[in-house]
């Protein structure tokens, strides 16, 4: 009975100990890897910014008003640092991808070859995003500065709504790119656009009927107004 | 030129020339107007300027509402001059099409003086006619501008922005960059005809600042002739303040790019010389809607903050903030306050930090504002303190010039 107990033990070491060994080597591996990744990662990234500083990248977006178009989009950092940033994590995945094929776990066997295949889609639905985000910006900021201007109370609203509206039609867009979920992603992207047009000209056309009239009588009154009144040139 | 007049009208401008003062009234869709318009330069090139060869030209840039038909009917009608001919110009509709074929007939028509009358300034008489062009003819000027007796709420874009940025950059006080009519040497007209600026943008809504900031910028002599008071009958369509701010300071602010060299090197501004009884200043009409306006920059500081954050530093926003706090008939938006939001608007359209449209209409609250308050300061005065507060809004935008040509790169 004794004897049993120390051979279960031993055996169960044991075999933790040949699973490890024949782990441990691939795991080192994957952190060989990921540190290596790293470190050329970093030293691209530095060399990818010196070349564009020599290039004078920087100033050269500025000219040509490419800078101003990521501010407007939020982006504070500047076109080399971007790009810097955009190298360092390229290099970065690709040796994670190497390292976790290098585990040799069937779940993750070819999951670098199918993501590559997958690239291609990837970059198109990142390319419709940005767009989406910038057009999205863009409307929103005409939308709120028109709305100001007209004296509409709750621009800010009205150019959120525009904002998210853009933004969720790039999104379905996007999703449809990456044929995730296409049919569900079109069907609820129909029923939300179609409900939200279908609720506000409810809401205009009943509830808002008076106030429409009003508003639009009004800045009509007041154009009148002003330009009896006022010349500005 | 071929490219602008259609076939078979040089002949007959030929036909008419060579002429010693040519007149051009650029038109589109003032049929109301227009015939107003003739009758003054029509008595006025006849009256004031007989013995002399002399040419009325109506240039019309794609009128759609029977301008052409109403300047035949005067034709046909007694005319007090002859000498009238109409022109309809082929492809887009601008108005700086039309003031180019009107330099461009001078030229070819070897004009010695060369006037230009909108074709909804209704209130132009001979004796305006006479004005813009004597300075030309005498040789004391290659470029006279009108000046008018207006009330303080006429005109306020010009006298709170254009007048006082223009003098400040480029030197010279003029009252009226843009007046509805000027005069222009032959010399300015061939200078004027060389430069690319017609190619551009500035070419469909920006011809009238443009020629007159080429004259400053060039040192060529400027001279301002009172001609009374100013009336205009405006062409229909949309001519919301937005839209007015887009085709007019925007114009200013890129003329800013083009003449850096020019404004960066003028310290100080003098007055041009001015010619005839001097113009004033009345009070403005009480029934102006400055509550509104208060009202409308309210709004502007507390929904379009975000945007003008992207235009204006901490340090001007911050000087905004307490003035939405005052009651409409305590409003007041100090000059100097005023002079660094253009400034720094000046600055955000230069840089491209924003859509340049949305950048022109997001001034619109700010603007109303500073109308609002400048309003409220002239119906407070006496008669004798208006021309004070002109002063000021020009002092103020000298002292921001410092300020701008630090910052512009």
């Amino acid at each position: 009975m004794r004897e049993t107990w120390t051979d279960i033990l031993a055996n169960s070491f044991r075999g933790v100990v040949e699973r490890l060994a024949l782990v441990a080597p691939r795991l080192l591996a994957l952190l060989a890897l990921i540190l290596l990744g790293w470190i050329l990662a970093a030293v691209l990234r530095r060399l990818t910014l010196r070349l564009l500083a020599a290039a004078d990248l920087d100033a050269r977006c500025a000219r040509w008003g490419l800078s101003a178009i990521l501010r407007r989009g939020g982006i504070r950092d500047a076109p080399t640092a971007l790009l810097g940033r955009l190298v360092f994590w390229i290099v970065l995945v690709m040796a994670l991808l190497t390292g976790v094929e290098a585990l040799e776990i069937p779940a993750t066997a070819g999951l670098a070859a199918v993501i590559v295949r997958f690239l291609p889609n990837l970059v198109v639905a990142a390319l419709v995003m940005v767009a989406g985000w910038l057009l999205a910006n863009f409307l929103a900021q005409r939308t709120l500065i028109g709305a100001v201007n007209a004296q509409v109370a709750g621009a800010p609203l009205i150019a959120a709504a525009v904002r998210w509206l853009v933004l969720v039609f790039a999104g379905a867009a996007a999703l449809t790119q990456l044929g995730i979920a296409r049919e569900m992603v079109l069907l609820a992207f129909g029923i939300a656009f179609g409900g939200t047009v279908l609720a506000l000209a409810l809401a205009f056309g009943l509830g808002g009927k008076e106030l429409a009239r009003e508003i639009l009588e009004s800045r009509l009154r007041k154009q009148e107004e002003e330009r009896d009144k006022l010349t500005h040139i | 030129m071929e490219s602008l007049f259609p076939a078979g009208t040089l002949a007959a401008l030929e036909a008419a020339g060579p002429v010693e003062v040519l007149v051009g009234i650029p038109t589109l869709n003032h049929a109301r107007s227009v015939a107003g318009v003739l009758d003054g330069v029509g008595a006025g090139l006849t009256r004031r300027f007989a013995g002399q060869k002399v040419l009325a030209l109506v240039v019309d840039s794609g009128s759609q509402d029977g301008t052409l038909e109403a300047v035949r009917a005067w034709q046909a009608g007694e005319p007090p001059l002859g000498a009238v001919q109409a022109v309809r110009l082929s492809g887009p509709s601008q108005r700086g099409r039309a003031i180019r074929a009107v330099l461009m007939a001078a030229r070819h028509l070897n004009a010695s003086a060369c006037a230009l009358v909108d074709g909804d300034l209704v209130s132009v008489t001979p004796e305006w006619v006479e004005r813009l062009l004597r300075p030309i003819l005498s040789g004391e000027a290659d470029l006279v501008l009108p000046t008018y007796t207006r009330a303080a709420s006429e005109g306020t874009l010009t006298t709170n922005l254009l007048a006082p940025l223009m003098a400040a950059l480029y030197g010279r006080r003029i009252q009226q960059p843009v007046g509805g009519c000027l005069g222009l040497a032959r010399s300015l007209v061939a200078r004027l005809l060389e430069a690319e600026a017609w190619m551009g943008d500035l070419a469909i809504h920006g011809a009238d600042l443009w020629m007159v900031t080429e004259a400053l910028a060039s040192g060529a002599p400027v001279v301002e002739t009172h001609v009374g008071h100013r009336r205009v009958h405006p062409a229909p369509g949309p001519s919301d303040l937005a839209t007015i701010l887009v085709r007019v300071v925007g114009p200013l602010f890129s003329l800013m790019e083009r003449y850096r060299e020019a404004w960066e090197r003028v310290r100080g501004s003098v007055p041009p010389p001015r010619a005839g009884s001097p113009s004033a200043l009345l009070p403005p009409a009480e029934e102006a809607p400055a509550e509104r306006m208060v009202r409308a920059f309210r709004m502007g500081l507390k929904d379009l903050l975000p945007v003008w954050e992207q235009i204006m530093p901490e340090e001007t926003l911050s000087r905004l903030y307490p003035l939405g706090l005052l009651p409409a008939e305590e409003f007041r938006f100090p000059p100097p306050a005023w002079a660094r939001v253009v400034s720094d608007f000046a600055l955000a359209h230069h840089e491209r930090r924003l859509p340049r449209d949305h950048l022109l209409r997001s001034l619109t609250p700010l603007y109303l504002g500073r109308v609002a308050s400048f309003l409220g300061e002239a119906r407070a005065a006496s008669a004798d303190r208006l021309p004070q507060i002109l002063e000021e809004i020009g002092g103020a935008f000298e002292a921001e010039k410092e300020y701008l040509r630090a910052r512009w790169r």
